[in-house]
């Protein structure tokens, strides 16, 4: 070969790579973000710069176009892992104070020999999100809206933070040897229905998803069923209502006695 | 420049070849690049031309994908739009309704993990990744059924998440479509 450097412009080889290689990059780019782009009628862009940045992948906020509003209230309230895991002393003993009030009906220590539900134990999320939901209108209950009509956030925050701090009671029926319905355990795939304990705890916890251990089978019944017949529809998004529509009267009434005897 | 004298035969024929084979290359790149720019035009599958966000933990507050906008919408154009979301352990809506031989984007998100989203018995197959919506463009040809099943595990409850999915006829889903601005086919 020659002695003339490779890399060198005067060498033909050299810049006929270079060149083509270059064209094809342009050409690509060119088709790739401006032609292709701009050929997808879907797409709406408004010119060569959008037809850029949307093939480039630039994010942006989806468009808010007029959306159906509920006839109906629905939960406000944001839910998070991390929502009201770290309780403070003020707070658990201003909720003492103002738990009181609710001693009548959920009982002194948070238990209720009632059919009112259980509240000791629960977690503090729950509680707060349940105790908003009433108070916002999501869910409904002539017994119990009243009394988170007047709260403010804090008080129910603080109220939260109280029966969180409470032990949890078991309840007269308990009974650990019980076999859990297969429902609970592993679900009903074939319906759509995951395990209970995959969000209620045993399994897994999904961030605001009530203890239900220890709490009144009439309760439980009397929740599953509103939820399947749309009478509470304070779950975010239907996650609960979602399951409870797939299952049978005979799966519900297992259920109910099973966390019963629950600790 | 080099002389030329000390070059034999050799080097012309190495020349050549190398030409050539540097025009097959090129020809090879030229191909690839115009087969992917064909699918995407011509196929039903394409990635998506444009990255949307939207806030996980309050897509049930405000936007598009709130409880009561979620469903199926009949478009002026004739076209229909479906908004879904995925959840741990659910599709919202349970069961969706569309039409056959009617142009559908499907537009969708997470709200909390990275689900899946496969209608079984048709090409579309795609990811719900939480803060961005998933946006696909989709034709069915025939009336029937189908299950939507979360392809992507999702936590503990995976597998007992899946969703329906009924292709109905034309003239019925305008029926319906009347009646109501929001479809599905809950029960
Ligand atoms: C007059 C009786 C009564 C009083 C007083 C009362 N509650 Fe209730 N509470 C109920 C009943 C009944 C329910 C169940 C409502 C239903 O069936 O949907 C309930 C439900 C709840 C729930 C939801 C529990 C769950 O697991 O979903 C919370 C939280 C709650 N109450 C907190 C309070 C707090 C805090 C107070 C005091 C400020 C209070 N309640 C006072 C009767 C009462
Ligand atoms: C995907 C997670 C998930 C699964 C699975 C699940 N739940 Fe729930 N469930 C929830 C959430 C979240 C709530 C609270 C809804 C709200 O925001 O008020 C709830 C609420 C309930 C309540 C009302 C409790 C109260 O104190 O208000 C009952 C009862 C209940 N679930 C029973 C069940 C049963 C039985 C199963 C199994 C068949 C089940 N859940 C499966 C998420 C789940
Ligand atoms: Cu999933």
């Amino acid at each position: 070969m020659s002695d003339q450097p490779l890399f060198s412009v005067r060498n033909p080889w050299f810049g006929i790579s270079v060149g083509v290689t270059a064209a094809i990059a342009v050409l690509s780019a060119v088709a790739g973000l401006i032609w292709l782009p701009l050929a997808q009628p879907d797409l709406k862009l408004a010119g060569v710069w959008d037809a850029i940045c949307s093939a480039a992948g630039v994010p942006r906020a989806a468009v808010q176009e007029a959306s159906i509003k509920p006839d109906f209230k629905t939960s406000n309230v944001v839910m998070t892992s991390e929502m009201l895991t770290k309780a403070d002393q003020v707070s658990i003993g201003r909720g003492a104070t103002l738990a009181q009030r609710c001693a009548i009906c959920h009982g002194p220590q948070g238990v209720s020999d009632a059919h009112s539900p259980n509240l000791a134990g629960q977690f503090a999320a729950v509680t707060y999100k349940e105790l908003n939901d009433f108070k916002t209108g999501a869910r409904v209950s002539v017994v119990m809206s009243p009394f988170a009509a007047a709260m403010s956030d804090q008080d129910m925050k603080d109220v939260a933070a109280y029966y969180a701090f409470l032990p949890r009671v078991p309840s007269n029926s308990l009974d650990t040897g019980r076999p859990a319905p297969a429902v609970v355990v592993t679900g009903a795939p074939m319906r759509n229905i995951p395990p209970c304990g995959s969000c209620h705890g045993d399994i897994d916890n999904k961030a605001g998803s009530p203890w239900l251990g220890g709490q009144s089978a009439v309760y439980i019944k009397a929740q599953i069923e509103a939820f399947a017949s749309g009478a509470r529809r304070n779950d975010i998004s239907e996650q609960m209502r979602n399951i409870a529509r797939q299952m049978t009267a005979e799966e519900i009434d297992q259920v109910a006695h099973y966390y019963e005897a629950q600790p | 420049m080099a002389t030329e004298t000390d070059h034999g035969p050799g080097e012309a024929v190495a020349a050549r070849i190398e030409r050539r084979w540097a025009t097959l290359s090129i020809v090879i790149v030229g191909v690839l690049v115009g087969m992917a720019a064909y699918i995407g035009i011509h196929q039903a599958t394409m990635p998506q031309g444009r990255v949307e966000t939207a806030d996980p933990k309050t897509l049930h507050l405000s936007g598009e994908f709130i409880e009561s906008n979620l469903g199926s919408e009949m478009q002026a154009d004739g076209s229909v739009t479906v908004r879904a979301i995925g959840q741990q352990y659910s599709f919202t809506p349970q069961c969706i309704v569309v039409p056959a031989e009617t142009p559908i984007t499907f537009r969708a998100t997470s709200a909390d993990v990275v689900h899946g989203f496969l209608i079984e018995g048709t090409n579309i197959n795609t990811m719900l990744v939480p803060g961005y919506v998933t946006d696909l463009p989709v034709r069915f040809k025939t009336p029937g059924d189908h299950v939507m099943p979360c392809q992507e595990f999702c936590g503990i409850g995976h597998q007992g998440m899946w969703g329906k999915v009924k292709v109905v006829d034309k003239s019925k889903f305008r029926d319906m479509a009347a009646a109501k601005r929001r479809l599905t086919c809950v029960d």
